[in-house]
């Protein structure tokens, strides 16, 4: 017979390896999901894996009253750090891509390294930064309040911010930019009337990015967090894992509440997120 | 509108490693229009991004009027002091704006009312034959539509300095007639001072009152295009406003002999090169009476081709490989022999070097 497999060989096997890659990718997001509605006795009774024989809210109501406030501390920490990090990203961003541009060799030196540096500051393990990060805002008054959590959020996001959108920036032609100068154009304007809606799709991308990192970072609420009624959701969460004994179906209930946020901002932001990896990989095409 | 004086410019890049532009001298008239003709890769951009401001140039001076510009490697008066509309090679339109804020984008950097600007942005659409897309987004014009847009931007502001960058290479070839017609007829009525870039004779021809030739970052030779045309400094100049037939042939007491041609010039060195127009060749199986023409030999037609309306005949000499193409107006057959006419006085000889 012919050595070669025929296709629809070949597309079958393809399929049976994506099907157990997502098997096993979906095995504790559906074991998150079927705990969540059991009851407390059943949870501890039946394996994991196994449905409820009788589905309850209960967990969801008892972890729905609980998380509320923890859910709008994220939502109020969350939304301002993103904007300000993906909107100040994008604007050092571009400063950096005129500075690469200038034909004085000195600045596109600076921008050389100041680049590095961003880049370095989105490397640093935000753990190592634990007590000068805590002292300065100790120090700042802000200990413990919404402000002083954003502030030391954005420290670590808008170097995110500006890596992300300068690779967004730099595939808009050099020449819009060159035409905008030419004609008297100040750069904020530039950045304002054609850089920044020339990257929106980029702009989208990096603020979901970022949306979801800083609802999932846990490091920086837990220290800068001191009373109870300040708790974030990434917190709150764990809060159901005890030491002495854990409710399963409480835990897993607060698990799929916390993720349902950044969840539906994908969903609903998702095709931007695709557009914008699209632009990149187009090369110049970005617009 | 302004006068515009290059000094011994040079342009280097990478430390030195890249030399762009090697010592340009030029003087471009008040109302002038000026073509820079050159292949890919001589400097065109390079020249035209320094008069821009975009660049500045590594040495050597540059003046507008009386006032110095740029001088070695420092950028006196920027891109948007010196009062230059131009149109990039990519018309660079910015495609999340209409037609209409494009070409009013540089209106509003200036202090105008949004009554000023419309009435500006309508007059300089009315005579570009755009004002009916001005509520239209780039994309969704075509490319001739588009051009005239980055040309209504770039003149809407009343440039001193028109500066074109190679900007009819993106257009239809049967569109291109047009558009040159009508860059030139705008300027005209404007009285600006042009600077048009490119690497198409037809583009100098069409527009330009002057030229000058770049190679390899060194300004060759400069003057009306027709006086370039039929007096190259080079065969590389001639090759480049317009199409040749480049020879290389042995000199003899009689002449440049190639194969069974021979081309009665004299020349100093051992070998030549000869440059002859298809138009300054014919082609014939009788003899030709006809002093201004001169027989150099026999050819034997290896093809024949059809284009514009007439017949694109290429020959070789007996016994060697060079060809020789031009024109006729009736096909002669393959495989043919045919008597060489060219004409007197239009022999170019170059040294070979």
């Amino acid at each position: 017979m012919d050595k070669k497999m025929r296709p629809v060989i070949k597309a079958s096997l393809h399929y049976l390896a994506l099907a157990i890659v997502s098997v096993i990718w979906l095995i504790p997001v559906y074991a998150m999901l079927i705990n969540g509605f059991k009851s407390n006795f059943e949870v501890l009774s039946t394996p994991v894996l196994v449905p409820p024989t009788k589905i309850t809210f209960e967990a969801y109501v008892s972890v729905l009253l609980s998380l509320a406030k923890p859910l709008i501390n994220s939502l109020i920490i969350v939304i301002p750090t993103s904007f300000i990090s993906a909107f100040l990203g994008a604007m050092g961003a571009y400063f950096f891509y005129t500075l690469s541009y200038s034909f004085s060799r000195a600045s596109s030196a600076i921008s050389d390294v100041l680049f590095s540096l961003i880049s370095l500051a989105t490397f640093i393990p935000q753990e190592a930064t634990l007590l000068p990060l805590t002292r300065l805002i100790v120090s700042m008054g802000l200990l413990d309040s919404y402000i002083g959590i954003i502030f030391a959020l954005l420290i670590f996001y808008i170097p995110t911010g500006a890596l992300l959108m300068s690779m967004f920036i730099s595939v808009i032609p050099r020449s819009l930019i060159e035409a905008a100068k030419m004609d008297g154009t100040g750069d904020l304007k530039i950045f304002m009337k054609i850089v920044f809606p020339l990257s929106m799709p980029g702009f989208i991308s990096t603020l979901i990015f970022i949306i979801i990192q800083a609802w999932n970072n846990f490091f920086i609420p837990l220290v800068l967090v001191t009373t109870p009624g300040m708790k974030l959701t990434s917190i709150a969460v764990l809060s159901y894992s005890g030491a002495y004994g854990t409710l399963y179906n409480d835990t897993f209930a607060a698990g799929m509440v916390a993720s349902i946020i950044p969840l539906a901002i994908f969903v609903f932001l998702g095709r931007y997120f695709i557009r914008g990896l699209m632009a990149l990989g187009g090369g110049g095409k970005g617009v | 509108m302004v006068r515009i004086i290059v000094k011994n410019v040079s342009k280097v890049f990478k430390k030195g490693k890249v030399v762009a532009l090697d010592n340009v001298n030029i003087n471009i008239e008040n109302g002038e229009r000026f073509g820079i003709l050159g292949p890919s890769g001589a400097g065109k951009t390079t020249f035209m991004r320094i008069i821009a401001g975009l660049d500045v140039p590594s040495t050597g001076e540059l003046y507008f009027d009386d006032r110095l510009v740029a001088s070695n490697g420092k950028l006196i008066v920027p891109p948007e002091d010196r009062k230059i509309g131009m149109v990039f090679q990519t018309w660079a339109l910015y495609p999340n704006l209409t037609a209409f804020e494009n070409i009013a984008f540089p209106l509003t950097n200036m202090k105008m009312s949004k009554e000023e600007i419309r009435k500006r942005v309508e007059e300089v659409a009315k005579i570009l034959d755009i004002h009916h897309v001005l509520n239209h987004f780039p994309r969704e014009l075509s490319g001739g539509q588009q051009q005239r847009v980055a040309l209504a931007r770039a003149l809407v502001k009343d440039p001193s300095l028109l500066l074109l960058d190679e900007p009819f290479s993106n257009l239809d070839a049967r569109m291109r007639d047009s558009a040159r017609a009508l860059v030139k007829e705008v300027q005209s009525r404007l009285g600006v001072t042009l600077l048009v870039v490119s690497h198409d004779p037809a583009d100098i021809f069409a527009i330009a009152d002057r030229v000058g030739v770049l190679v390899k970052g060194k300004l060759v030779q400069v003057g009306k295009p027709e006086d370039l045309y039929d007096n190259p400094v080079s065969i590389q100049v001639a090759s480049l406003i317009g199409e040749i037939n480049e020879l290389e042939g042995k000199v003899t007491n009689e002449g440049v002999v190639i194969g069974s041609l021979r081309f009665p010039v004299s020349v100093s060195s051992d070998r030549a090169i000869i440059g002859i127009r298809p138009e300054d060749v014919k082609l014939s199986k009788d003899v030709i009476k006809d002093d201004s023409w001169i027989l150099v030999g026999k050819g034997k037609v290896k093809v024949i081709g059809y284009q514009g309306g007439l017949f694109r005949i290429t020959i070789t000499p007996l016994d060697s490989e060079e060809e020789i193409f031009t024109y006729s107006d009736h096909p002669i057959h393959s495989g043919e022999e045919v008597l060489v006419y060219v004409r007197k006085d239009k022999i170019k000889v170059f040294e070979k070097n």
